[in-house]
């Protein structure tokens, strides 16, 4: 089923909507980088950075990126899901505003209030600067947070709205009957419903979590007296984090399965095996979280020991049905790559190979040895900006496809991806040489690993940089045109 | 070293992966004209890594699982053989004692936090990490550690608590016999 622009509801065009939020992507996301290599440049000790402010580089590039990832997967899910689903193009724009005033508190908080707690605002440090920041600053940075989560809690209810009124179910958009072999998967839900319910179903649970631990740090900022049990806050903050950090992949991915079949003109086949994996993976992307916690000793073994067999449970949907089905489409297709192709292709290569490392720090007897190196970092890059990342360039570049100017295109996306590769590896390995993640200050035996990282992150810039100038140069004619359709 | 064989089987796991995928992405241009067998033939290869898969989840889940290093999974020691640690991290220093052990001895670090979240992390002296824990208020986790090599232990701390967060160090000395 079809639904045709709302377009008729609202003056909004909602393609130049959904271009409005990748071009605010496009900016934050290339000025985030840029932090990540001041980071980089910082711990090669090629560049002299005060602690305290790398530390407030650390703290805006965290929550920069964690919320630019979900507003550039949330453009995405959006144009696909409202070629299926009635929704609201005021609604989808209300989310932006939300995220501009949110940003704005946050990089006020940081680059104007001191305020270097970490993107996970671990309880109670937001309330122990040392001296650094102010309680209102910190309170700027949680209630920046809380802006941003709310617009993403309206956008999240408007396509469940709109998801209800044509499923009439969650369960029946996310293709519950069909996981089960109760229906026929070709007759199932499309796979861009599907993912967007998940997506809801998670983010709106992990966004009402952080709201509650949002709200009771701000307290705790004021009334100091009002505190509250360490462990209990550190289980929200992750479930939060852990769930909306997650949720953007799941997002971005929607455009791998649109966009990949135009290209390999093979239809993406959905099956039992597709839906069974969706509804999987909304269990344990809700379920996995407390592998943030398996050095927390105080915590019940068993959910430990739970939080380690999901996390290998959850590669399974990833590595099985997205990257093998992807591989299956492209499988002598035919395919004549375009920039466009191969990003979304990077993306679920990015995505699937970074699940690798990340099973590997969830087993507890690693973790013992890894957790909070940059082992961490290594790993979330891979599926972040190798995975998430270029899923989302991809459907920038689909969006704005000047055939003519492949060329460039193409320089970008090699620099971007060997950038990309040693980046992250240059992470890996200082990790297993038990680099700490989060340090300002290196000694001499780990820069090596910094400088390849640097060298690595620079050209990866550089990729991205052309990619995304390429991207604003067809934004004007992008607004009037239709999907490229092969 | 742990670090060691996960980086090297991790690294080999992600190369092949990426190998999987050049090759279908340099393979693509040949065209097969009927895409019907080739979705025969992959679900029926689809099979085979589940059950790979399944294989290899259960088998390093169950080896994992039995080998946690939670104080309440570890068989109890008689007082006499372990050497209790009292270990408080606060902003931005760590207290230790004792601090210095024999090779051989084994530790119980009791861990705990007078203001934030800390993480202790036990660096040998090779300067890499062979045990931690997180350092939290209003807890006490204990670890426990035997020390296999005489030398200068390093503790960092392993959780973001601020700024002088990476200058949160102490050392541990082990002696020989
Ligand atoms: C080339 C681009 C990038 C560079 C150079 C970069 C660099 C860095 C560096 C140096 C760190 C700190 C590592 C440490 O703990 O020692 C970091 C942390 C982080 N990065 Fe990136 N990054 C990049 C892209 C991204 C992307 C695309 C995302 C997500 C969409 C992302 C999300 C994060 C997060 C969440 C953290 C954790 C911050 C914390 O520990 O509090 N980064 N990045
Ligand atoms: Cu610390």
């Amino acid at each position: 089923m079809t639904i045709a622009a709302t377009a008729g509801r609202t003056a909004i065009n909602p393609r130049a909507a959904v271009l409005a939020y990748l071009a605010v992507s496009g900016i934050v996301l290339l000025l985030m980088m840029l932090l990540g290599l001041t980071m980089r440049l910082a711990q090669a000790q090629w560049i002299d950075v005060s602690p305290d402010f790398f530390y407030v580089v650390m703290t805006m590039h965290g929550a920069g990126m964690v919320g630019i990832a979900g507003l550039c997967s949330a453009a995405v899910m959006w144009h696909f899901v409202r070629r299926h689903v009635p929704v609201s193009t005021a609604v989808f724009l209300t989310n932006l505003v939300f995220f501009l005033i949110g940003a704005v508190l946050i990089l006020g908080a940081g680059f104007i209030g001191g305020f270097g707690a970490a993107w996970t605002f671990l309880f109670p440090l937001p309330a122990h600067s040392g001296g650094l920041w102010s309680v209102n600053a910190a309170a700027a940075y949680l209630v920046g947070l809380i802006f941003i989560g709310v617009g993403f809690l309206l956008l999240h209810l408007d396509i469940a709205r709109g998801i209800l009124s044509v499923y009439g179910g969650l369960g029946a958009a996310l293709g519950v009957k069909q996981a089960f072999g109760l229906a026929h998967g070709e007759e199932g839900p499309p796979p861009a419903v599907t993912a967007s319910t998940m997506a809801l179903i998670a983010n709106i649970l992990g966004i009402l979590v952080g709201a509650a631990v949002l709200i009771i740090s701000l307290v705790n900022l004021y009334v100091p007296s009002f505190t509250f049990n360490a462990l209990a806050a550190k289980n929200l903050i992750y479930y939060f984090g852990h769930t909306f950090i997650n949720v953007t992949i799941y997002m971005a991915v929607i455009a791998v399965y649109e966009i990949l079949p135009i290209y390999a003109h093979r239809a993406w086949k959905t099956n039992w095996a597709f839906y069974l994996a969706w509804v999987l993976s909304t269990v344990f992307v809700l379920t996995v979280y407390t592998h943030h916690l398996l050095m927390d000793f105080a915590m019940p073994t068993w959910t430990l020991v739970a939080g380690q067999v999901i996390s290998w449970l959850s590669g399974l949907p990833v590595l099985l049905v997205t990257a093998f089905g992807t591989l299956t489409v492209v499988y002598r297709s035919g395919l004549r790559w375009n920039p466009a192709a191969a990003l979304v292709f990077l993306g679920v290569a990015g995505w699937a190979i970074g699940v690798i490392p990340a099973i590997a720090d969830g087993t507890i007897a690693v973790n013992s040895v890894m957790h909070n190196t940059q082992w961490v970092p290594g790993h979330f890059h891979t599926y972040l900006l190798l995975g998430m990342v270029a899923m989302v360039l991809g459907f920038m570049t689909y969006l704005t496809n000047p055939q003519s100017r492949y060329g460039v295109a193409w320089l970008g996306y090699w620099l971007y991806l060997l950038g990309g590769v040693v980046f992250v590896l240059a992470f890996l390995s200082a990790g297993s040489a038990s680099v700490p993640r989060r340090y300002a200050v290196h000694v001499a035996q780990w820069l090596p690993y910094d400088r390849i990282g640097s060298i690595g992150a620079a050209c990866a810039i550089a990729g991205v940089l052309i990619l995304i100038v390429r991207f604003f140069v067809g934004m004007r004619t992008a607004a009037s045109a239709q999907d490229p359709s092969g | 070293m742990i670090q060691d064989v996960v980086w090297s089987v991790s690294i080999i796991l992600m190369g092949a992966l990426a190998l999987v995928f050049i090759w279908v992405a340099t393979g693509a241009s040949v065209a097969i004209a009927n895409y019907g067998p080739v979705i025969d033939a992959a679900y029926r290869l689809r099979v085979w890594l589940f059950g790979i898969a399944l294989i290899v989840l259960i088998g390093t889940n169950y080896k994992t699982v039995g080998e946690l290093p939670y104080i309440n999974t570890l068989p109890p020691l008689p007082a006499a053989a372990v050497q209790p640690v009292q270990v408080v991290g606060q902003q931005w220093m760590w207290t230790i004692t004792p601090n210095t052990f024999k090779v051989g001895q084994t530790a119980e670090f009791q861990v705990t936090s007078k203001d934030v979240n800390h993480g202790f992390g036990l660096y040998d002296p090779e300067f890499r990490i062979v045990a931690e824990v997180q350092a939290m208020p209003g807890y006490t986790n204990v670890l426990r550690y035997q020390f296999t090599e005489p030398g200068t232990y390093q503790v960092l701390c392993l959780e973001y608590c601020g700024v002088a967060h990476h200058a949160m160090q102490a050392q541990i000395k082990v002696t020989d016999h």
